[in-house]
C-alpha cells in the first residue's frame, strides 16, 4: 500500500496524518521546521484551572502522539523539492536537512549556554514542539563555517551532538498528497503598526503568546516588571484596506478574549482595556465575554480602534488615543503594556511545489481544495485554505483524511 | 506471596551514566524479595532487545515486570506485546518513569537522584507485589447501526461519511422533509430514550405516534439549531417574519414581498436568549447581497449587535456595504422595537450615527439559530451533558473535537453551537468518520482496570451512580451497586467518592496506592 | 545549616498531569528532588485518605495535579479531585495543620512552566510552615 504524503506538521497535518493511519494507512509527513505542532507550539494554554477551549494542547498532544505511530514516517527539517504526477499517484523528492543532534538529547540546554555564536547556532525544539530534541543551524554554526568550535559536543552529557549528520535526499511514491502548510502572522510589528517594533512595551499577540507559553506570565520588555494596566487591541492587520489584509482572521477574538481571562487569572488586579470593532468569539455566546468583563471590575470593553499610540520614554508607558464610538470625543488612556492582536496570512501556497501539485492560490494566498484537485489526488487542508481556529482545523483535517481513506485505498 | 518479578533497567532512559549508578540499582533489585530476574538493556525503543526480555522472562517463569524507563507512551505497546509472548499479563507490567521524574530534572544532585531512583524502584516492587492479573473481554456489537439524530446539514454529512465504513446509517429526522442520504432515513422520528454503552446502545425512538426500539453501535447527535422556530418578542409582533432559509427560497423563486427588507440578528433582542442566538452570517450576507443585486431599489438593512461575519465572510460584509446594504448596530440600552399598534414599523437606534431610525417593513428576516429545544430531550435520553446556553457540550478536547464524554456518542454542527453550514458539514463528516470507524470494529473490548464493588460494604447511597459520566455503576437486583463493566472507563471517580469504601479500582486499590506513597516517603532524599 | 528537606507527595493523573511533568523535564526544567509522584488514572480516583495518610507517613505537603477542568479526559474527574482536596483542607484545620499544605492544581500538556512552579509553591509552603510535626529531618 502506498503511503500518503502530508506536507506540514501543524495541527492540520498531524490530525490528518493520525486519522489516515487510524485504520491501517501509511503516511510520510514532511515538516520544514525542527518539530511538530505548528504555530501552536508557541501559543499558550489559556486556562489556569478551567479549560478555555483554545485547542493548543490538542495540537501538542496530536504531535506527540504522531511520533509513537509506527506507520508514520516523520521527516523534520525537511522540504519537498519535487513533485510529479505518476500513474498511481505522485512521485516526490524530499530534502531532509541534518539535525546534528541525535535522539540521545535530553533537552538540558547546556549546548545553548556554551554556544559562542551571537544569537546562537544551536536551539531547543521550538516552543512546546515535539520531539524534545535540540538542533543545530548549520548556517550559523562555527563548527561548519570556520571548521572549529566543538563546544556543544564537548559539553553534551549524552554525546548527542553529531557533526557527521548528513542531508538526505529521499524519494517516495505516494498515493495522494495532503497540503497543510498553515499560516504566518501578519507582519504588524515589522510595519511598526501602532508603535510595535518601535516602543518596547508594545508587543504583538505572537510575542505575548510565546512569553506566556514559556513563562506563564507577561513581563514588560523595558524593565521586566509585571504589567498592571494592559491594553489589548484587536484586528491589527486584519479587516483593513490600508494595512495587512482585508479579511477577518477569524480566531483573534477567540484567542484575545481568552488571553484576557488568563491574564486576570494570573493577576486579578490587572486593569485591562479591550479595544475591538466586533466581538467574534467563535462558537461561544456573543455575550459571554461581556458578562465576564462586567463581573471583573477592572476590565473594559471599548468598541473603537485606536488611531495612534504615543510612548512615554521616561516610564516606557504608552498613551493610546481613540475616538469613542458613542460621544465622538477623543480619549487618551495610559497603559504599561499594549498587546496588538495580529491576524494571519496563509503560508506557502503559491510556491513551486504548490504549483506542481496543481494548487492555485487566490490573490490573498489562500488555496482552496477543489473537486478537480481532489480527483487528482491533492487535498488542501487547514488554515492555508481559509482562516480557521485549531478546532475547526482538526475537524476539517479529520473529514479530509476520511475522504482520502475511503476513496484512495478503501478501509 | 507468589509474585515472580523481573526488573528491567533501560540504560538509555537512565542516561547520563554519570548521574545514575545502574549497578547499585541492579543490586538493589536483585536483593529485593520476589525479584527473580534483573536485566539491563541499552535501550527499548527500537524493539531489538525485547527478544532478550522474552527469553529471560520465560526461563525464569516470571509473572510480572517492572521496567525503569520513560513515560509509557513511547515504550509500552511493544513492551506489552513482548511480555504477552512471555506469558506475562499486561496489567502486571509496570513502567517506572525514571527518565522524566528523576534523571532529567535533578542533574545537579546526582546522589539524591540516585536515592530517589532506588526508592522509586522499591515502591514499584512493593506495588507490583500487590497487583492482580486482569483480563479484558470482548463483546460483539449486536448491530452495525450508526444512528444519527437529525437530518440537517451535519446529520447528512455524518451519514454520508459513516456509510463509507461499511456500517448501516439510520437518520432520525423529526420533520417530514425529504432527505437524500445513504442508509435509512426515518421521517417524523425522534430519540426519546436510551440505555447501554458504546457498541451496544438500546435506543427508544418515537416514529410518528408509535414507540420503537432501535439498537445502535454508535450515535451521532446532529440535532442542529432551532432556526425554524422564531421565538421572541419581535417575531411575535411583526407580521410575516421569516426564517432566513425560507426567505432565501422565496428569493430564488422571485416571491419576496415588496418593500424594505430588514435582516435582524435575533427575534428577541432584549431577551435572555441573546446568549444563544448566533447569526448564520455567511448565509445572511450572501442573501442580502443577492437581494440587493436583484432589486437595487429595495432598501436592505442588516440590524445587529455584533457583526460576526468572520474569516472570509468579512469580504462579503465589505461587498454588501459597497452595494448599498445598510448596516445598523444597536445595543442593549436601546433594543429594536416594533409597536404592536403599528407592527409594520421597526424603531432602532443606530449607534454609529446616533440617530433613531424608523424603518417601514416589507419583510423581516431572522437568521438566528437558537439552541434546539430538542437538545434537552436528547441529552436526557443519552445522559450526555449540555452546555449552559442550551447546546450539547463537547467532551474534553483530548477525546477529539466531535466527541461527547460518552464513548461511541459523537456530536456535531449547530447542536454544539450555532454555526455556518460549511463548518457544520465538516463537523458532520468528522463525526461520521468517528462513528463509522467505531461501529465498523464490530466488537468492543472492556475490562482490565475497572471498578469492582464489594457488595457487603455498599449502602446503596447512589453517590457512585450520580458521579459516573459513563453510567457504569447501577443499583442491581440485590439493591446494591454493581458495575456494568462494558461501560467502565477505569477512571476511579466512583472509587474515590464512595463514602462506604465499597468500590475498588482494580490495580489502583487504596492499598496499592498507599503502599506506593508510603514506600516513596520512606526514602531519604 | 541546611534547610530540612521538604517531603512532598504529588498525585498526578496519567494524562495531562503527567504530561505536564514530562514536558517540563524534557524542556530541561529542574525541580526539587524530594517531590515524590504517584500516578493515578485520574485525579478523581484520589481519596482524601491517600492525602491524609501521606501526611501521617512523613509528607510535609501533598498536591494533586490533574487536567484542566472541563478538559479532563474523564470529563469531571479533576473537578472531583478538587472536591477531595477541599474536603481534606477543611479537615486539616481541625487537625491543627495549615490548609496550604494540601493543594489542587490543574495543567495542560503544552505547559512546560507549570509543573516546576507547582513544586516551587509547595516547597515554599513547607519552608514557611516547617515540616509536619515540627521536627527536623
Amino acid at each position: 500500500m502506498m503511503p500518503i504524503l502530508v506536507i506540514g506538521g501543524g495541527p492540520a497535518g498531524v490530525t490528518a496524518a493520525k486519522s489516515l493511519v487510524d485504520k491501517g494507512g501509511e503516511v510520510v509527513l514532511v515538516e520544514k521546521t525542527d518539530s511538530l505542532g505548528g504555530r501552536a507550539r508557541e501559543w499558550t494554554c489559556k486556562g489556569l484551572v478551567e479549560c478555555r477551549n483554545c485547542g493548543v494542547c490538542y495540537a501538542i498532544d496530536r504531535a506527540a502522539e504522531l511520533l509513537t505511530q509506527p506507520s508514520v514516517e516523520v521527516l523534520l527539517l525537511s522540504n519537498v523539492t519535487f513533485a510529479q504526477k505518476s500513474e498511481e499517484g505522485f512521485s516526490v523528492k524530499i530534502k531532509s536537512s541534518p539535525r546534528y543532534v541525535t535522539d540521545d538529547c535530553i533537552g538540558c540546554g547546556k549546548c545553548v549556554a556554551v554556544c559562542p555564536v551571537d544569537g546562537k547556532a544551536v536551539f531547543p525544539p521550538t516552543g512546546s514542539g515535539q520531539p524534545r530534541v535540540h538542533w543545530i543551524d548549520r548556517d550559523k554554526c562555527l563548527h561548519f563555517k570556520k571548521g572549529k568550535c566543538s563546544a556543544c559536543a564537548e559539553i553534551c552529557p549524552t554525546g548527542a551532538v553529531d557533526y557527521e549528520d548528513r542531508a538526505r535526499n529521499i524519494t517516495r511514491n505516494v498515493a495522494a498528497v495532503v497540503y497543510a502548510t498553515g499560516i504566518e502572522p501578519i507582519e504588524a510589528c515589522e510595519m511598526n503598526r501602532l508603535g510595535c517594533g518601535r516602543y518596547p512595551n508594545v508587543i504583538s499577540s505572537v510575542d505575548a503568546e510565546k512569553t506566556l507559553n514559556e513563562k506563564g506570565r507577561l513581563a514588560r520588555p523595558s524593565d521586566g516588571k509585571a504589567p498592571k494596566k494592559i491594553a489589548i487591541i484587536q484586528c491589527v492587520g486584519s479587516r483593513s484596506v490600508k494595512v495587512g489584509v482585508e479579511y477577518c482572521s477569524k480566531f483573534c477574538c477567540k484567542y484575545a478574549t481568552k488571553i484576557s481571562q488568563l491574564l486576570l487569572d494570573i493577576d486579578p488586579e490587572v486593569n485591562l482595556d479591550f479595544y475591538f470593532m466586533d466581538l467574534r468569539t467563535l462558537y461561544e455566546p456573543q455575550d459571554e465575554f461581556k458578562v465576564w468583563a462586567k463581573a471583573k471590575k477592572t476590565v473594559k470593553l471599548i468598541r473603537s480602534m485606536p488611531a495612534v499610540i504615543f510612548d512615554r520614554p521616561d516610564t516606557g508607558n504608552l498613551l493610546v488615543r481613540v475616538a469613542s464610538e458613542t460621544d465622538l470625543e477623543i480619549h487618551e488612556s495610559e497603559y504599561d503594556l499594549v498587546i496588538l492582536s495580529v491576524g494571519m496570512r496563509p503560508h506557502d501556497a503559491t510556491g513551486d511545489i504548490a504549483k506542481s501539485l496543481g494548487i492555485n492560490a487566490d490573490q490573498m494566498g489562500f488555496a482552496a481544495t477543489t473537486s478537480d484537485l481532489e480527483k487528482s489526488g491533492v487535498y488542501v487542508c487547514g488554515a492555508v485554505t481559509q482562516p480557521m481556529d485549531i478546532e475547526e482545523t482538526a475537524v476539517r483535517a479529520m473529514a479530509i483524511a476520511s475522504k482520502i481513506k475511503t476513496r484512495e485505498g478503501g478501509t | 506471596m507468589n509474585a515472580k518479578i523481573q526488573v528491567v533497567l533501560c540504560k538509555c532512559c537512565s542516561e547520563m551514566p554519570k548521574l545514575l549508578n545502574i549497578a547499585r540499582l541492579e543490586k538493589l533489585a536483585s536483593e529485593s524479595g520476589n525479584v527473580l530476574s534483573v536485566m539491563t538493556l541499552d535501550g527499548l525503543c527500537d524493539g531489538k532487545e525485547l527478544t532478550q526480555i522474552v527469553a529471560e522472562a520465560r526461563a525464569k517463569e516470571i509473572d510480572r515486570a517492572i521496567v525503569l524507563a520513560c513515560q509509557k507512551k513511547d515504550v509500552s505497546p511493544a513492551l506489552i506485546k513482548a511480555y504477552r509472548r512471555a506469558g506475562v499479563n499486561e496489567y502486571l507490567v509496570g513502567i517506572v518513569n525514571i527518565r522524566e521524574e528523576v534523571v532529567l530534572p535533578h542533574t545537579a544532585e546526582p546522589e539524591r537522584a540516585q536515592t530517589k531512583a532506588e526508592t522509586k524502584l522499591l515502591a514499584a516492587i512493593a506495588r507490583s507485589r500487590l497487583l492482580q492479573p486482569l483480563e479484558r473481554s470482548s463483546e460483539d456489537m449486536k448491530t452495525r447501526n450508526v444512528v444519527i439524530v437529525g437530518g440537517g446539514v451535519a446529520g447528512q454529512a455524518a451519514a454520508r461519511e459513516a456509510a463509507k465504513y461499511g456500517v448501516h446509517t439510520i437518520i432520525l429526522e423529526k420533520t417530514g422533509k425529504s432527505i437524500t442520504a445513504p442508509g435509512v432515513v426515518m421521517p417524523r422520528a425522534r430519540l426519546i430514550g436510551g440505555k447501554g454503552y458504546g457498541g451496544n446502545f438500546e435506543l427508544r425512538i418515537k416514529v410518528g405516534e408509535s414507540v420503537e426500539d432501535l439498537g445502535a453501535a454508535s450515535i451521532v447527535v446532529a440535532s442542529g439549531g432551532g432556526w425554524a422556530t422564531l421565538k421572541g418578542a419581535l417575531a411575535k409582533t411583526v407580521k410575516g417574519a421569516l426564517p432566513l432559509y425560507e426567505f432565501y427560497q422565496k428569493l430564488q423563486l422571485d416571491q419576496v414581498p415588496a418593500g424594505t427588507v430588514v435582516f435582524m440578528d435575533t427575534p428577541d433582542p432584549a431577551g435572555k436568549t441573546l446568549k444563544v442566538q448566533d447569526f448564520a452570517w455567511d448565509d445572511t450576507l450572501e442573501t442580502a447581497i443577492e437581494l440587493k443585486k436583484k432589486r437595487p431599489d429595495t432598501a436592505v438593512f442588516v440590524v445587529f449587535q455584533e457583526m460576526r461575519a468572520s474569516g472570509l465572510s468579512e469580504l462579503a460584509y465589505k461587498e454588501a456595504a459597497e452595494i448599498g446594504v445598510k448596516f445598523v448596530r444597536y445595543d442593549r440600552s436601546a433594543t429594536p422595537k416594533v409597536d404592536p399598534k403599528d407592527p409594520t414599523v421597526l424603531t432602532v437606534k443606530d449607534l454609529s450615527q446616533g440617530e433613531v431610525l424608523k424603518i417601514k417593513l416589507g419583510a423581516m428576516v431572522f437568521a438566528s439559530i437558537p439552541a434546539s429545544q430538542d437538545n434537552q430531550i436528547i441529552a436526557e435520553a443519552l445522559r450526555i451533558p449540555m452546555s449552559p446556553d442550551g447546546g450539547i457540550r463537547r467532551g474534553s478536547i483530548q477525546r477529539g473535537p466531535v466527541s461527547t464524554p460518552k464513548p461511541g456518542v459523537f456530536v456535531c454542527g449547530s447542536a454544539l453551537f450555532p454555526k455556518s453550514r460549511d463548518v457544520a458539514a465538516a463537523e458532520g463528516e468528522a463525526a461520521g468518520k468517528m462513528a463509522g470507524e467505531f461501529a465498523a470494529r464490530g466488537s468492543i473490548e472492556y475490562g482490565g482496570i475497572v471498578a469492582q464493588v464489594t457488595q457487603e460494604k455498599c449502602s446503596a447511597c447512589l453517590t457512585c451512580v450520580r458521579t459516573c459520566p459513563y453510567e457504569a455503576p447501577f443499583i442491581g437486583t440485590a439493591t446494591k451497586a454493581e458495575i456494568r463493566v462494558q461501560a467502565c472507563q477505569g477512571c476511579g471517580m466512583c472509587v474515590g467518592i464512595c463514602p462506604s469504601k465499597a468500590i475498588e479500582l482494580l490495580n489502583y486499590t487504596d492499598d496499592q496506592i498507599m503502599t506506593e506513597s508510603k514506600t516513596l516517603l520512606g526514602g531519604d532524599f | 545549616m541546611t534547610e530540612p528537606r521538604p517531603k512532598i507527595v504529588g498525585f498526578c493523573c496519567e494524562r495531562h498531569g503527567m504530561d505536564a511533568v514530562v514536558l517540563a523535564a524534557r524542556s530541561g526544567k529542574q525541580f526539587e528532588v524530594s517531590v515524590r509522584l504517584v500516578q493515578v488514572p485520574c485525579t478523581g480516583r484520589v481519596d482524601g485518605m491517600h492525602i491524609l495518610r501521606s501526611l501521617e507517613e512523613g509528607a510535609d505537603a501533598v498536591f494533586v495535579l490533574g487536567c484542566l477542568e472541563k478538559n479532563c479526559y474523564y470529563d469531571t474527574g479533576s473537578i472531583e479531585g478538587r472536591k477531595r482536596v477541599g474536603y481534606v483542607k477543611q479537615m486539616l484545620s481541625e487537625l491543627g495543620l495549615e490548609k496550604e499544605r494540601v493543594e489542587m492544581f490543574n495543567a495542560a500538556s503544552s505547559n512546560s512552566w507549570v509543573f516546576p512552579e507547582i513544586v516551587a509553591k509547595m516547597v515554599e509552603v513547607v519552608r514557611k510552615f516547617g515540616p509536619v510535626g515540627g521536627e527536623k529531618r
